[in-house]
């Protein structure tokens, strides 16, 4: 079994080759991200225009939208961007892709989240941070509380992916399913809390975790306060081990494309 | 022209017969009905208390976002599958078939819009009428299912465009999602453009964005942004640009894969 570091480090070699592919196409890369930040900034004016007509919306004012856009957007290009495979998951398990990953010392899942990397992903990371600074509500010395809420509201993410896309592995060709269910955590995660009640409430902390993407990592960043970042490690950490278990799981079900191909 | 209309009908009806079999997207963009319109009556009810204008009547506005909702979600997103073959190099078999690549493309891109604008008006119809209790009168709605469609097939087309983009860009994920969100704005998506600025509303009137959604959804609303005459000269206007285009860019592209290869 492979020590953790040397995990860590296998993970970091796959980061730095995709950055590495990616900027060969020094293009289509700068393309990418800029359009990425881009499209953020255009889906703001949505909230621009409301938010001049309406100063608070049930307690939130537009501060506070810029930075639970900024933490999703951030989280979102650090999945994408570290362990952009997780949008592919779907694909390589239903048409046996995975086969060519089965023969390596390494982790399954490991390789097959970051064999690709999504260049788009820093124009989120990017736009992230101008949306987080821009809202006035982070100082310096909060600045390692929102780095801790990103990295958290990113692990959730990738997790909730391996979870969607697992689906595959039981139910065949879900690719757009599972994608859509992906982007409906995403729609969720980027509309104020307060809107949400009930059963939508409870289920946006459980089975579509948009609480833990956004509402949590902004409540750590306007209070930062143990019991919060208790809360949302904690929750990072039950949703990355179910994705672990649950495609673990599904590997033992894996059927072999029967493919010879090279993988990259 | 029969035999032309026949030859490009195939390619509609085989894409009709994938749709039924593979029906998880379409369950998951009805789904997406639920949630939106769910977060949207939210939205504009919580907007209604903090005395937002225009949501005055905020069930009419439920209504207008079932419509550009409808027609989003009704045009398939033929632009990853263009974007796939051509990564693939996929593409460099089907442009040797003796039809039009572009024109089959949008042919299988109708049949599949024929199949799923017809279900997902349903989901939309029941969502609104769930959220609002309200239904708007039948002859608006009468007006925007035909202008929908027409709407919905142009954005079809646009689509087909940014996928031949991925001939240069490799990945056309950016500039669907830019295109995307200057739709939700110039198109007026969930608001509409009467709420936006005037230099909004005025950049809006160079675009399709408009005819594509707010017009024909604007029908719903007490005042329509056009009349039902304009906007058929509207969506003829846009229809020919887009179809020019298209040739535009396909031309362009066959140069581009016959000096650098497939």
């Amino acid at each position: 079994m492979a020590a953790p570091s040397n995990g860590l480090a296998f993970a970091r070699a796959l980061v730095a080759t995709n950055v590495k592919g990616a900027l060969a196409l020094r293009g289509a890369f700068v393309l990418q991200v800029v359009f990425m930040a881009l499209n953020n900034f255009t889906f703001f004016v949505f909230w621009w225009v409301l938010m001049r007509r309406v100063t608070t919306l049930r307690g939130w004012q537009i501060g506070d939208i810029q930075v639970l856009f900024g933490i999703v957007a951030a989280a979102f290009g650090l999945a994408v961007t570290v362990a952009g495979g997780v949008r592919h998951l779907g694909r390589f398990i239903d048409e046996g892709d995975l086969d060519t990953l089965l023969t390596q010392p390494r982790s399954v899942l490991v390789y097959a989240l970051g064999i690709r990397s999504q260049p788009s992903g820093f124009g989120d990371l990017i736009s992230g941070a101008i949306f987080i600074a821009w809202s006035g509500q982070v100082s310096w010395r909060t600045l390692p509380v929102v780095v801790a809420a990103v990295v958290a509201s990113a692990l959730i993410f990738v997790a909730c992916g391996v979870l969607f896309f697992s689906l595959a592995f039981w139910l065949g060709k879900v690719e757009s399913a599972a994608r859509q269910i992906w982007e409906l955590l995403i729609t969720f995660s980027l509309y104020p809390e307060p809107l949400f009640g009930g059963l939508i409430r409870l289920a946006l902390f459980t089975v579509l975790p948009a609480g833990f993407v956004g509402y949590l990592p902004v409540r750590l960043v306007h209070e930062p306060s143990l019991l919060h970042a208790a809360v949302l490690s904690g929750g990072a950490a039950a949703y990355l081990a179910l994705a672990v278990l649950v495609f673990d799981r599904g590997l033992r079900r894996y059927a072999s494309g029967s493919r010879f191909s090279t993988f990259g | 022209m029969t035999r032309f209309i026949r030859r490009y009908a195939a390619f509609a009806r085989i894409a009709i017969a994938q749709a039924r079999r593979e029906r998880a997207e379409l369950y998951g963009r009805a789904a997406f009905f639920v949630v939106i319109l769910g977060v949207f009556s939210s939205l504009w009810r919580a907007a209604a208390d903090a005395g937002l204008p225009v949501a005055a009547e905020p069930r009419s506005l439920v209504w207008y976002l079932a419509a550009t909702e409808w027609i989003v979600l009704s045009a398939p997103p033929i632009h990853l599958d263009i974007q796939e073959a051509i990564r693939r190099g996929d593409v460099v078999y089907q442009l040797g078939r003796p039809v039009s690549y572009v024109i089959a493309e949008f042919a299988s891109a109708l049949g599949l819009l024929a199949f799923r604008a017809p279900l997902l008006g349903l989901a939309a119809f029941l969502c609104a009428y769930a959220f609002t209790g309200w239904i708007p009168p039948l002859g608006a709605l009468a007006i925007v299912v035909p202008f929908g469609l027409a709407a919905a097939a142009l954005l079809t087309a646009l689509f087909l465009w940014t996928g031949l983009l991925a001939f240069w860009l490799q990945d056309v994920s950016p500039v669907y999602w830019l295109g995307q969100k200057l739709m939700f704005i110039l198109g007026g998506l969930m608001l509409p453009l009467t709420v936006y600025p005037e230099i909004v509303r005025r950049i809006a009137a160079l675009t399709p964005f408009p005819v594509v959604l707010g017009e024909p959804a604007s029908f719903l609303l007490k005042d329509a942004m056009v009349t039902p005459g304009a906007l058929v000269r509207n969506l003829a206007i846009w229809c020919c640009m887009t179809a020019l285009a298209l040739g535009w860019i396909f031309r362009r592209a066959r140069v581009a894969l016959t000096i650098n290869g497939g």
